[in-house]
């Protein structure tokens, strides 16, 4: 069933649906309130429409994503929700309510760039009841016991989620790099509940050894372009691990600690995501969290996926791959533009790179 | 080792550096060659260079002599002078470079070291500089702090840390959220305001010094005073004839952006503001015969200001406002002295580039009915993202709202890789004769 598909049929149980723009967010409020957030990361879309109100070195990430609002991709949704990411999506979000004059409603969000101390905490939490705030004329209030349903939902996801990479991980799934990422990416718009199915028909359908292939960790925004994974099993990369922004940075929370307040919880939880450029972490977090994925996986080497225009990404690229390198964990940077096809010289440089590793 | 460091920043700045600079002040203004369209050159051009000349070459004895601290330049830098810190703006600076062309020589550094040409160029200047040393103003001290707030970009916060990181020096970062729409939250201004608490003891550590909040409301209050008179120096343009361009608001802006706190800085601007209301008296046009009155979004192309503004005049086109100058005056009116840190953290906050683009929508409009604009020109800012997203939509809507004729050029602020000079002379001699009807 196609994304579009479901939504409707979420809109037909009585759900709204909210076009959410990268990168984190707190669905667990969305889905208190009846919410189903469908992300809006690397639509299919051209580049008709966007090219009037964007200048060409913005990102393909703001740039799809205003392509696919303008040719109509996001009608089924009820509003829009904008997370501060960077500096373009930021901007996306005005453009389009200010300047465009987007009918629907369209929310912000802010999370904190500094995850230290009480202050970050509180900050956050006073975000979260503000937007939910903004969310009860939209799609009503909260009953009692909604927050603690979102959560206990968004647990249940992360822990599939975190299953299915481990057995990844360890080997113990077969899958291709196409199919797990086909499973993992359902997530950016199933209702929890739904993807928490989906991930364990998954984990039972592939369940049984890895074959082989060289075993890499992905780092980068998404697995794009969206031909990316099937050309790296065509060329027998094992995809192992990843610190993808739209994926296991930000699906996978490292910590367990969470208050027994629930909007307390959530802000402790947006907060104990694994280390991330965007939120402000330095790349000394990123470099232990990336060569922990690499140790724990026994990959042979990273390949960072260099978004073109990404500036929280672009700035951290050399520094972790130094840092890897230093670790003697081969290394190699390529650049990449979303989109349907992968370059082939991008594709030349990732066989020759598999060729070089020890 | 100290105090041979105290002694000798004191030489340089009490004995040697004064006598070098009433030396350089006898030289005379520079002219452009051959018979120019531009009126006479400010007075206080040779001040200024004066005034930053100094501050770039006792920066190079301030080391260990003062707590160097480098910061952005939408941070609160009241707070380190209190402290005493000597400042230096790695943005200030890569404006130097690339007002001295030296741009893609020193971005190329930062290039060769991995870094994306898609990134900031100021950042590339400054890690660029990190990384050979290169730069136009002698030598830079090494900084015993970095300070850096994300109310004009979220880059800054990538910048800083990148540059933290890699040369091993603490960051004090005072994280703005990002106001969408309104005046802003308390909930906003209390987290910032907190932050900036959260820095005093941080700072005391680094620098070794006690923070006096007597002298802190000192600092608060020059940089006030400093603030609202730029504010007036800017708004001598909305005169006819404009006294002075926004092409001389760039040039002029650097004391407010690196030096606002300090008493060098109100007295430098005291000056400017009375010879720019002498010229008004007098009728002096900055461009002769100024027959357009223009605004300039985004930050200035600082390779090609000479030109450009040679070019504007040669078509009888006054820069007459722009949002990146108004910057450094615009939310100043927040600050007040009874509440040091919540004002602080409003005036910070609220800074255009941290708001939503209606709200620039307001602004630029206003701007536009206040300074009597005719004519809009957009610097596409390939660097600034945050400058330059929305930029063609706030076209259009001026368009309407004003009824002015625009013109985009591409480029940037320091990389003049990216820009191509003949392309930017044509689009503007086109824009310049279409105002003429």
């Amino acid at each position: 069933m196609g994304r579009t598909t479901y939504l409707l049929g979420q809109k037909a149980a009585g759900r709204k649906v909210a076009a959410v723009w990268p990168a984190r967010y707190p669905a667990e409020i969305l889905w208190a309130h009846g919410v189903c957030p469908a992300e809006v990361w690397d639509p299919p879309a051209g580049q008709a429409l966007a090219g009037a109100h964007l200048q060409s070195y913005v990102c393909g990430v703001v740039r799809q994503g205003l392509e696919f609002l303008l040719s109509g991709g996001l009608a089924v949704a009820d509003f829009l929700l904008f997370p501060h990411t960077c500096d373009s999506i930021q901007n996306l979000g005005s453009l389009v309510r200010d300047l465009v004059h987007e009918p629907r409603p369209c929310l912000f969000f802010y999370l904190p760039r500094s995850r230290e101390g009480q202050r970050a905490t509180e900050f956050l939490e006073a975000q979260l009841r503000r937007l939910s705030a903004e969310l009860t004329p939209l799609a009503g209030p909260l009953r009692d016991g909604a927050l603690e349903e979102a959560l206990a939902l968004g647990g249940g996801r992360a822990s599939a989620l975190r299953r299915m990479y481990d057995l990844r991980a360890r080997g113990d799934l077969d899958a291709t790099n196409e199919e797990f990422y086909g499973a993992v990416r359902t997530c950016e718009y199933l209702w929890p509940e739904d993807a928490v199915l989906h991930l364990e028909a998954f984990m039972a359908a592939h369940a049984g050894r890895r074959g082989r292939g060289v075993p890499l960790v992905l780092s980068g925004v998404t697995p794009a372009p969206s031909d990316l994974a099937a050309r790296l099993d065509a060329l027998g990369a094992a995809l192992v691990e990843d610190d993808l922004l739209a994926c296991g940075r930000r699906f996978l929370k490292t910590s367990s600690a969470e208050s027994g307040a629930p909007w307390t919880a959530m802000a402790e939880r947006l907060l104990a995501l694994p280390p991330c450029c965007t939120t402000g972490d330095g790349v000394e977090d990123r470099t232990a969290f990336l060569a922990e994925r690499v140790e724990r996986s026994g990959a042979r080497g990273v390949v960072f996926l260099a978004l073109k225009f990404c500036e929280p990404e672009l700035f951290q690229i050399p520094s972790l791959a130094r840092a890897m390198r230093a670790r003697g964990i081969p290394v190699l940077i390529v650049e990449t533009e979303l989109g349907s096809t992968t370059p082939a010289g991008m594709m030349t440089r990732v066989e020759a790179f598999l060729e070089s590793l020890p | 080792m100290r105090v041979a460091s105290e002694l000798r920043f004191r030489w340089m700045k009490d004995v040697a550096l004064p006598v070098l600079l009433k030396a350089r002040e006898r030289r005379p203004l520079a002219r452009p060659r051959g018979e120019s369209p531009l009126g006479p050159p400010l007075e206080s051009t040779r001040r200024l260079r004066g005034l930053m000349t100094r501050h770039y070459a006792l920066a190079r004895y301030a080391e260990g002599a003062r707590p160097v601290a480098w910061v952005t330049s939408g941070a609160p830098v009241e707070l380190l002078r209190a402290f005493g810190c000597y400042t230096v703006y790695p943005e200030n600076h890569a404006a130097l470079c690339g007002a001295r062309r030296m741009g893609p020589e020193i971005c190329a550094r930062a290039e060769t070291a991995g870094f994306s040409r898609d990134l900031c160029s100021y950042a590339r200047i400054d890690l660029g500089h990190a990384l050979s040393g290169l730069t136009p103003a002698g030598r830079l001290p090494r900084p015993d702090v970095l300070f850096c707030t994300n109310n004009i970009c979220q880059t800054i916060l990538y910048w800083f840390k990148e540059l933290s990181h890699s040369e091993g020096i603490p960051l004090v970062m005072l994280d703005t959220p990002f106001i969408a729409s309104g005046e802003g939250t308390p909930e906003v201004f209390d987290y910032v305001a907190g932050q900036i608490k959260d820095a005093v003891p941080a700072l005391e550590h680094i620098t070794g010094r006690e923070f006096r909040e007597e002298r802190f409301r000192e600092v608060l209050s020059s940089s006030m005073r400093a603030s609202a008179l730029w504010g007036e120096v800017l708004a001598t343009m909305r005169h006819r004839p404009a006294p002075m361009t926004v092409f001389d608001a760039f040039v002029h802006l650097a004391p407010v952006v690196s030096l606002r706190g300090l008493p060098s800085c109100e007295r430098y601007y005291e000056g400017l503001l009375a010879e720019l209301r002498q010229r008004v008296s007098q009728g002096v046009a900055a461009v002769p015969g100024e027959r357009h009155r223009l605004m300039w979004d985004n930050i200035a192309i600082w390779f090609a200001l000479a030109p450009l503004s040679r070019l504007f005049a040669e078509h009888h086109c006054a820069g007459v406002a722009g949002t990146y100058p108004n910057a450094w005056a615009e939310t100043t009116h927040y600050l007040d002295l009874a509440d040091p840190f919540g004002s602080l953290a409003k005036t910070y906050t609220l800074i255009f580039l941290n708001r939503g683009l209606n709200y620039r929508l307001g602004l630029m409009e206003t701007m536009g009915r206040d300074y009597q604009v005719d004519g809009l020109v957009l610097h596409s800012a390939r660097s600034c993202k945050p400058y330059s997203v929305g930029q063609y939509d706030l076209r259009q809507a001026l368009a309407q709202r004003l009824g002015i004729k625009s013109v985009v050029l591409e480029g940037d602020m320091t990389d003049f890789r990216t820009w191509s000079e003949e392309q930017a002379k044509t689009r503007l001699t086109a824009f310049f004769e279409s105002l003429d009807g």
